[in-house]
């Protein structure tokens, strides 16, 4: 399942909003066809270390890799074209714009008249229809609808159907499941799975060790800025990676009932 | 019922309002000048006026649209009219519109670079470069003003830019028209449009999803100057002649046309035909109180009295468009 190469490959990263240190000298690999789970308490810098990843804040010092070449600017224009496609938690969808607008956004198609190039109306509604009945909207939503009109679990289901339309080489979800209900929720790890079964790398983000720990293969800790565990999941069991997290990072040696 | 139907239609549509109240003006301007209102040499001055206001407000609701906002566009305006009758008089019109279209991007890249890379809000930044850009036109006419004498005025090129009248309007109408439907082709079935009104609804999202904002926001700055200037250069045409004071106050004009015409000052959501009918509205509202003899005293106090009814004339619409 591991490769030589890293896909991804962080390196004494560090990152600094201001004073406040966000990110403390982390190192982390992920590779191609792996399920990492990245866990951690709020505020433990997970989202900020895919945020990095996916081009959003530039480090202020430590190196990243990305196929073995090293990353000198961070844009998310640069990543998407890389193949890192991201499930964002708050941002990602523009209320005032159409589902199909938002989901080409950025990457438009187009029809070029005289070399101008006009939207593909068609094929953005055709696309995000598809999509949309996929993941089980409301059957009166319609692609041309604004996305404000959507619920929370709408929303998220937009963006997961989008990453999974566009992937290709990483996807990374910011806690995918919030908002949805327990079937969305069983059909958004399944596709996780699935991306992970064709090759990609799936970088899966939450709170909850246990419903992670159950479909990674391995799992990230981190606390405070800094990565505090990363072990597979088949040598740690998700209640001992569960007292890592509730000891604050430290591998504690249990006593033994006497 | 009807008026239920139509709820649906406002909701969707914000710039319904300022053409309701438009229509609703009209009838009462016409019915209450005595003739010297609605005819056709005075609806042909406010559409004089109307294309000068609207091209400058249509760039004003893209830059709206981005989430900021120019208010230099006043200076701008100005110092197109200069450059336009400098260069008309020395060299050729047509290489003066070029130049006058030159001075505008050039004022919009300023402005667009200073709110991008500094991340200062547009409001105080334009602000300042509307005082800056006026001071120069004035500094610029100190003591004399630019004209041209309508005898000089011959040609073509004049007759294109402002000086000429195409089937009894002014030609600055067509250009207005044209800009009106190219940027709504733009706005509305390109990726640039699609862009803009992502930067402004949420520039976070936009940036997550690889839009370049601060290109986005830049590009729309120039766009604006640009209008801006043309205008100018399309007013200077008309009058062929110029001062340092040329769209003194145009800036809050075109703000107002742009709000009225259902523009969100918060970004995201502007109506181009909209800021248009508003650009239309206040010009018809300062033409009425030519035509109807209110001394020039009265103007400000009763232009500004009409946008604010109708500023929460349209509020009122849209809340009651809102309600079940």
């Amino acid at each position: 399942m591991t490769n030589n190469q890293p896909l991804i490959q962080v390196r004494n990263l560090d990152l600094y909003f201001g004073a406040f240190h966000a990110l403390k000298n982390v190192s982390v690999d992920f590779h191609a066809g792996e399920l990492v789970g990245l866990v951690g308490d709020n505020g433990a810098g997970k989202t900020t270390l895919i945020r990095v990843l996916c081009g959003i804040h530039t480090p202020t010092s430590g190196e990243v890799f990305f196929d073995g070449r090293k990353i000198v600017k961070f844009h998310p224009k640069l990543a998407i074209d890389q193949g890192i496609e991201t499930i964002q938690q708050s941002v990602g969808l523009c209320d005032n714009l159409s589902i199909a607008r938002n989901f080409y956004l950025g990457r438009e198609p187009v029809k070029r008249f005289l070399g101008v190039p006009f939207l593909d109306f068609s094929r953005m509604r055709d696309m995000s229809t598809k999509v949309i009945r996929q993941f089980g909207l409301r059957d009166n939503v319609s692609a041309d609808d604004e996305v404000e009109r959507l619920s929370g679990g709408e929303r998220q289901s937009v963006k997961i159907g989008r990453a999974v339309e566009f992937k290709n080489r990483v996807v990374i979800m910011d806690e995918p499941t919030n908002h949805l209900s327990v079937r969305e929720r069983e059909h958004v790890n399944e596709l996780a799975v699935q991306l992970k079964e064709q090759g990609l790398l799936v970088i899966y983000i939450t709170h909850d060790i246990f419903q992670v720990h159950k479909l990674a293969d391995r799992i990230v800790i981190m606390e405070n800025g800094e990565k505090v565990a990363d072990a597979m999941t088949d040598s740690m069991s998700a209640e001992e990676l569960e007292e890592v997290i509730r000891q604050g990072g430290r591998v504690i040696e249990k006593q033994e009932a006497v | 019922m009807a008026l239920q139907a139509a709820k649906p239609l406002i909701r969707r549509h914000s710039e319904l309002g300022i053409f309701l109240i438009g229509a609703v003006l009209i009838v009462i301007f016409a019915t209450t000048s005595e003739g010297r209102w609605a005819n056709l040499y005075n609806i042909g001055t406010i559409l004089q006026m109307t294309a000068t206001l609207g091209l400058m407000s249509l760039g004003v609701a893209l830059v709206i649209g981005t989430g900021e906002i120019d208010i230099s566009v006043g200076s701008t305006f100005g110092m197109g009219a200069l450059a336009y009758l400098w260069l008309a008089m020395q060299i050729d019109p047509v290489v003066a519109v070029f130049a006058a279209l030159a001075v505008g991007a050039a004022i919009g890249l300023f402005n667009g670079l200073l709110v991008t890379r500094s991340g200062t809000p547009s409001l105080i930044i334009t602000l300042g470069t509307l005082m800056i850009f006026r001071g120069i036109a004035i500094a610029l006419t100190e003591g004399f003003s630019f004209s041209i004498p309508y005898a000089d005025r011959k040609g073509w090129a004049y007759f294109l830019f402002g000086g000429g009248e195409f089937l009894r309007f002014n030609t600055a109408l067509y250009w207005l028209i044209g800009a009106l439907v190219v940027l709504m082709i733009v706005l509305k079935a390109m990726p640039f449009g699609n862009r803009l009104l992502a930067v402004g609804g949420s520039a976070e999202s936009a940036h997550s999803r690889g839009v370049r904002v601060d290109r986005v926001k830049l590009v729309t700055f120039v766009i604006c100057g640009m209008l801006a200037a043309f205008a100018g250069a399309l007013e200077a045409g008309k009058l062929g002649f110029a001062d340092g004071s040329m769209g003194r106050l145009m800036e809050l004009q075109a703000i107002a046309a742009c709000v009225l015409g259902g523009c969100l000052l918060a970004g995201g959501r502007i109506s181009l035909p909209g800021a248009l009918m508003g650009a239309f509205v206040l010009s018809s509202i300062q033409s009425y109180l030519v035509v109807t003899g209110v001394r020039p005293q009265w103007f400000l106090l009763i232009l500004g009295l009409v946008v604010v009814i109708a500023a929460y004339g349209d509020r009122t619409l849209r809340q009651w468009a809102l309600k079940k």
